[in-house]
């Protein structure tokens, strides 16, 4: 489909894309759909799913193991040091 | 000193400058609003963003230097303005602001850790505002291999 500034198209009955500008690269979109619609951009979804699998995937063994791992070596450890961050208190490690 | 309750280590001690007001929250995490940011010898260089309000909702973070020295920072303007910084230019990672690269460990449906350089944390230190910024032209990635697959040296995906 091959659309210009000013025109539309459908996706089913209720949602209506319009392209409302075309400038160099980039395309300003207005989008009509019904409030019940999530509209985002594709990388807020991706990075709300990876938000929620790091989330999921804290747990004191698996940092431990991942310590691991990174201490023999393959991750870039130039930058050592944290500024504003107050300490843990180790008393359970 | 104050103390909370976290995800991973029990209870910790914190004090006010840790805590980091997020306007708007995270894509999955709206309604978090407030995190402490803390570390430990014991689990350097990693960093955790603890929720304040809820002790299961916590994040691995590594500053973003660290996976890749020469990450670039593109935060639209919008952001900028959330952290109430000028939009004229990008911030200076480590002096204008710190940085970091959420971590998701390995388990379950990914084989190996991963770093998201698609949506970094930044935090304006002088004002203690963070934000989750999505770098939509950066064409960094948002699972990028935390540890180094060796021998072989691959080339990262986002340089």
């Amino acid at each position: 489909m091959r659309r210009r500034a000013g025109e539309s198209f459908l996706i089913g009955g209720e949602i209506e894309i319009e392209v409302l500008e075309v400038s160099g690269t980039r395309v300003k979109l207005g989008i009509v759909a019904p409030c019940t619609v999530l509209i985002q951009r594709k990388e807020t979804q991706i990075t709300r799913d990876e938000n929620l699998s790091a989330a999921g995937s804290v747990h004191r063994d698996r940092i431990f193991s991942l310590l691991e791992k990174m201490a023999r070596g393959g991750v870039n450890q130039t930058v050592k040091t944290l500024t504003a961050v107050s300490p843990l208190t180790p008393k359970d490690t | 000193m104050m103390r909370i309750q976290t995800r991973c280590f029990g209870e910790a001690s914190y004090s006010q400058d840790a805590v980091f007001e997020f306007p708007h929250g995270l894509p999955g995490f709206e309604d978090e609003r407030l995190f402490v940011f803390l570390s430990q010898p014991a689990t350097h260089p990693l960093m955790f963003m603890q929720s304040l309000a809820h002790a299961s909702v916590c994040f691995i973070l590594l500053p973003i230097l660290a996976v890749d020295p020469n990450y670039r920072l593109s935060i639209p303007p919008e952001d900028l303005k959330v952290l109430r910084l000028p939009t004229g230019g990008q911030p200076r990672i480590g002096t204008d602001v710190l940085c970091a690269a959420m971590v998701s460990t390995a388990g379950d449906n990914r084989p190996h850790p991963t770093v998201n350089l698609l949506s970094p944390i930044v935090l304006n230190l002088r004002e203690r505002i963070g934000i989750q910024t999505i770098q939509t032209l950066s064409g960094y990635p948002h699972r990028h291999p935390l540890l180094a697959l060796n021998p072989q040296p691959e080339p990262a995906s986002c340089s």
